[in-house]
């Protein structure tokens, strides 16, 4: 599997990707939140540097705000401090959890504010639209136009697919974590990643070719 | 499996698949797929280093000590101070305690269990050079053998639970009924620990 069930660990921040762990010394989250439990400060900090990166950009890429950012990775772990927290290590993982917990405030952020900017399709998940095959939208993803282009199409998305992408393909969570923290089943996860590539891929040829995002071309053929 | 099938599947965009040897179009889809997913990965990677300020961890740690009672501890008093308040206690103990053994007479030594000892009060006030005098005078009587306290000498005064036995070491009639039977007293104990006068309440002679 590609993206979300990869691997790669972080080295800059000591953030595991996917696990909990980072490796075959270091402590579980699970572990350090026992810690955290009977007041160890250190495993505190701990748990706050393996996750917050992560945390704190999916805040910052569904919010596109560093203020909601900043406030939903305090709050995060500001609900791991309380003891009747409700994560369960029975249901899944603490990272999954948290990011769950992360979800909940940045709706509630954005709900308030209104701060989304999502690209409307109706939700009907059956008109997936169909992948270009005789252009080529991604020929410039390797320069930093086509990037930038790509983020601000990830950042169109609608907040249920915009969420999917963030958490599966720009932060490598697993699809596991990505259910727990998106409160719904594996499958849903991976439709719903699958219908959020082909809108990204749907957006960039639109943004490449904008004449036809307005108006669809039919085959016409040279008369001349 | 024709394409509908396989895209139904919701294939990965690094699985291998039987069709796309057989599907030129669903190759190349997947090909855009796989491209899309490597640009996605390029942007993690820029985002990589992006983290929450510092200021959030600063917050956070402040939270987590005010939780587990960490910043309160500092604004009470400092750890040694009822530790030394117990020492004083014991220490007074101990001095009437030894004067007790020591010089009870044989007729009186029946068991005079110190069954418990109540720190109820201590205080701490600096002497004058008429200390004793002015303890005296407001019932102290002093130990036998105890030093004087010295000039400007703190002292603390500890109140305990003692025999009703001690008070005869200090000149007071105890009846031999009630030898064993607790009184309250003040104790004086000096900077060095060591008890130098004591008053006892109910001093009324049996």
């Amino acid at each position: 599997m590609a993206g979300c069930l990869s691997m790669e660990l972080s080295d800059s921040n000591n953030e595991s990707s996917v696990t909990g762990m980072t490796g075959p010394t270091q402590e579980t989250d699970d572990e350090l939140l026992l810690r955290i439990r009977s007041g160890d400060e250190e495993a505190f900090l701990s748990l706050y540097r393996r996750r917050q990166g992560a945390l704190y950009r999916f805040a910052l890429h569904m919010s596109s705000s560093i203020a909601v950012a900043e406030d939903v990775t305090q709050d995060v772990f500001l609900t791991v401090l309380r003891e009747d927290c409700g994560y369960d290590p029975e249901r899944g993982t603490l990272s999954g959890y948290l990011f769950g917990i992360a979800r909940k405030l940045i709706l509630r952020q954005m709900e308030r504010g209104r701060s989304t900017v999502a690209l409307e399709t109706g939700g009907d998940e059956a008109t997936l639209p169909e992948l270009a095959v005789e252009d080529d939208p991604l020929l410039d993803l390797t320069h930093r136009e086509g990037l930038e282009a790509l983020r601000r199409a990830v950042q169109a998305l609608p907040q249920r697919y915009r969420e999917v992408v963030v958490l599966c393909d720009l932060e490598e969570v697993d699809y596991a974590d990505a259910a727990i923290a998106l409160g719904c089943p594996i499958g849903t996860v991976r439709s719903r990643l699958h219908r959020a590539r082909a809108l990204l891929l749907d957006k960039l040829k639109q943004d490449r070719n904008p004449r036809r995002a307005v108006t669809p071309l039919n085959p016409v053929r040279c008369m001349s | 499996m024709n394409c509908q099938e396989f895209w139904n599947s919701l294939p990965e965009p690094a699985a291998p698949h039987p069709h796309l040897a057989e599907c030129p179009d669903c190759t190349s889809r997947m090909r855009r797929q796989r491209e899309l997913a490597g640009g996605l990965r390029t942007i993690a990677g820029y985002m990589d280093g992006i983290q929450a300020p510092a200021r959030v961890e600063a917050r956070l740690l402040a939270a987590f000590r005010e939780q587990s009672g960490i910043a309160g501890r500092g604004k009470t008093r400092p750890r040694w101070v009822p530790a030394l308040t117990w020492a004083a206690a014991l220490a007074a103990m101990i001095a009437i305690g030894a004067l007790v053994v020591r010089e009870r007479p044989p007729e009186a030594a029946r068991p005079s269990s110190a069954r418990s000892v109540e720190l109820a009060m201590i205080e701490t006030m600096p002497t004058t050079p008429g200390a004793m005098e002015t303890a005296a005078e407001e019932g102290f009587l002093p130990l036998p053998g105890a030093a004087q306290l010295a000039p400007e000498e703190d002292v603390n005064m500890v109140r305990i639970e003692l025999p009703r036995s001690a008070m005869m070491q200090v000149g007071i009639e105890v009846s031999p009924e009630r030898a064993s039977e607790t009184v309250r007293a003040d104790v004086m104990v000096g900077s060095d620990g060591v008890a130098r006068a004591v008053r006892f309440f109910e001093v009324t002679s049996d």
